[in-house]
């Protein structure tokens, strides 16, 4: 298969930012069965009291922003958690796989989304690239897979591993 | 999952500092092989990891030889390789600068003010010894490097078709023509173009969301080992080349030496589009690739 790197030109009402870049990585099943194949689960939902919460803040150093988690024990031993992390323009819905010692066995996005109330600003900037030489133009509403320098960072999820792992101690562990 | 690309399964983790995704045309075990691969990577490379084999070396191998792994050996090798193609201008001891900056944490040893990237001796057993006090940072091409090995283990399990990101360093194989959009430079949050790539590698390097205030001054964590100074202009180069770590490596010379990576480029047969801070793109192809652009700048 031959190489290839070529331009594509983007129509016009493409050039701003998607509003929204979302991909589902997984649900909730499918998050399960890729972090513990085979084992069964049982909802055990948690709802921090004040106490905890600020007891996990102050373990973690990240800030809790919903009492509730979705915590489901798994056959065999462990917990497989879902939790969200917000940024500045990201939200991500990640699943986390604790084994019985409360270490992590394996982290999974499930869904990450980037929102930005993104506008066509540079008109000239933009003309440039219509009506250029590719073979193809796009959609992007349905399109954007892949972005070069997609992420903004993945400090966020560690915060948030952190944050889990203190709501393990604290809440899961006794 | 079934795209037109041929895509089945695609999937996505945090690693190596960023989020990673694979989609490919397989099963859940080789995408777990070839995060394994990565993470592999990562544990070998890590600045942070006091157990890594760049956090060893920073430690003791200005004392006495340090063993790596052989993947560690040979990410040191192509660094070598840059560095002296570009006559020091990819340099992985200006980690030093990148602690003082804050871009990396401060590690155990003290440092000194001089080294280079010529007073790293590797020896063909694996073994690395720093003729002086320094430290190294892999940060510049061992995402690349990762990338290249979870696509070396997708292959390795049969599958046909595939693409890895890494944050901006992807790589695609197989069948599939892959879209990839590339931010523009001043405005990370819009898309500025979009280029089309199948059976290669390519990495983006801008500085937009990494650009920092020092000493009332920008910098970013992209130096030229020449001068000691970051680039931090509001541009953006993505390069395209036959291998993931040769991309990233070169992203990071095309943004210090803009035109003048021209012979770079063209050694490792590769291609580059650089975004101007308004957008504007200019584009040095070296390729024998298939299809491209019209419009050329260079």
């Amino acid at each position: 298969m031959k190489s290839e790197f070529a331009f594509i030109a983007l129509p016009v009402s493409a050039l701003i930012a998607p509003s929204a870049f979302a991909v589902r990585y997984l649900t909730v099943d499918q998050a399960q069965q890729a972090i513990f194949p085979g084992k069964s689960f049982t909802a055990a939902p948690v709802k921090l009291t004040s106490v905890q919460r600020k007891a996990i803040e102050q373990a973690s150093g990240v800030r809790v922003l919903h009492d509730e988690q979705q915590v489901w024990r798994v056959s065999g031993g462990g917990w497989f958690i879902v939790d969200e992390v917000v940024g500045k323009h990201e939200f991500i819905t990640y699943a986390a796989g604790l084994n019985l010692d409360g270490s992590v066995k394996q982290i999974e996005i499930m869904d990450y989304r980037e929102t930005y109330g993104g506008q066509i600003r540079d008109q000239k900037w933009r003309a440039q690239f219509v009506g250029k030489t590719s073979k193809s133009t796009l959609k992007l509403d349905s399109d954007v897979k892949n972005i070069s320098g997609a992420t903004l960072s993945c400090r966020h999820i560690t915060d948030g591993v952190k944050r889990l792992l203190a709501v393990y101690e604290i809440a899961l562990r006794h | 999952m079934r795209s037109h690309s041929g895509i089945e399964i695609r999937r996505c983790r945090p690693l190596l500092g960023t989020l990673v995704e694979i989609a490919c045309q397989g099963s859940p075990r080789d995408i777990d092989c070839a995060f394994t691969a990565m993470e592999k990577v990562q544990r070998l490379m890590s600045f942070h990891d006091p157990t890594s084999d760049v956090a060893r070396m920073n430690c003791h191998a200005s004392r006495r030889p340090v063993k790596v792994h052989p993947w560690t050996w040979r990410v040191l090798k192509s660094a070598q390789e840059f560095s002296r193609k570009s006559d020091g201008v990819f340099d992985i001891t200006m980690a030093r600068q990148l602690v003082k900056w804050d871009y990396l944490p401060r590690p155990d040893t003290r440092l000194c003010s001089g080294g280079s990237w010529r007073d790293i001796v590797l020896d063909d057993e694996y073994n690395v010894r720093f003729r002086r006090r320094l430290i190294v940072d892999l940060g510049g091409i061992a995402k690349g490097f990762a990338v290249d090995r979870a696509v070396a283990a997708l292959k390795n399990n049969s599958v046909t078709a595939g693409i890895v990101n890494a944050g901006g360093d992807l790589r695609t194989f197989g069948s599939a023509s892959e879209v990839v959009y590339v931010r523009h430079p001043a405005e990370p949050t819009r898309i500025a173009g979009a280029v089309r790539l199948r059976e290669r590698a390519m990495a983006t390097s801008g500085v937009y969301f990494e650009r920092r205030k020092y000493r009332g001054k920008y910098v970013g964590p992209i130096l030229d080992g020449h001068t000691g100074q970051s680039a931090c202009e509001l541009i953006s180069v993505t390069v395209a080349a036959a291998e993931c770590m040769i991309a990233d490596a070169l992203t990071k010379l095309v943004f210090t030496l803009r035109g003048k990576a021209a012979g770079l480029l063209a050694q490792y047969r590769a291609d580059a589009l650089l975004l101007e801070r308004n957008g504007t793109p200019s584009w040095m192809f070296h390729s024998p690739c298939d299809t491209r652009d019209q419009t050329r700048f260079d």
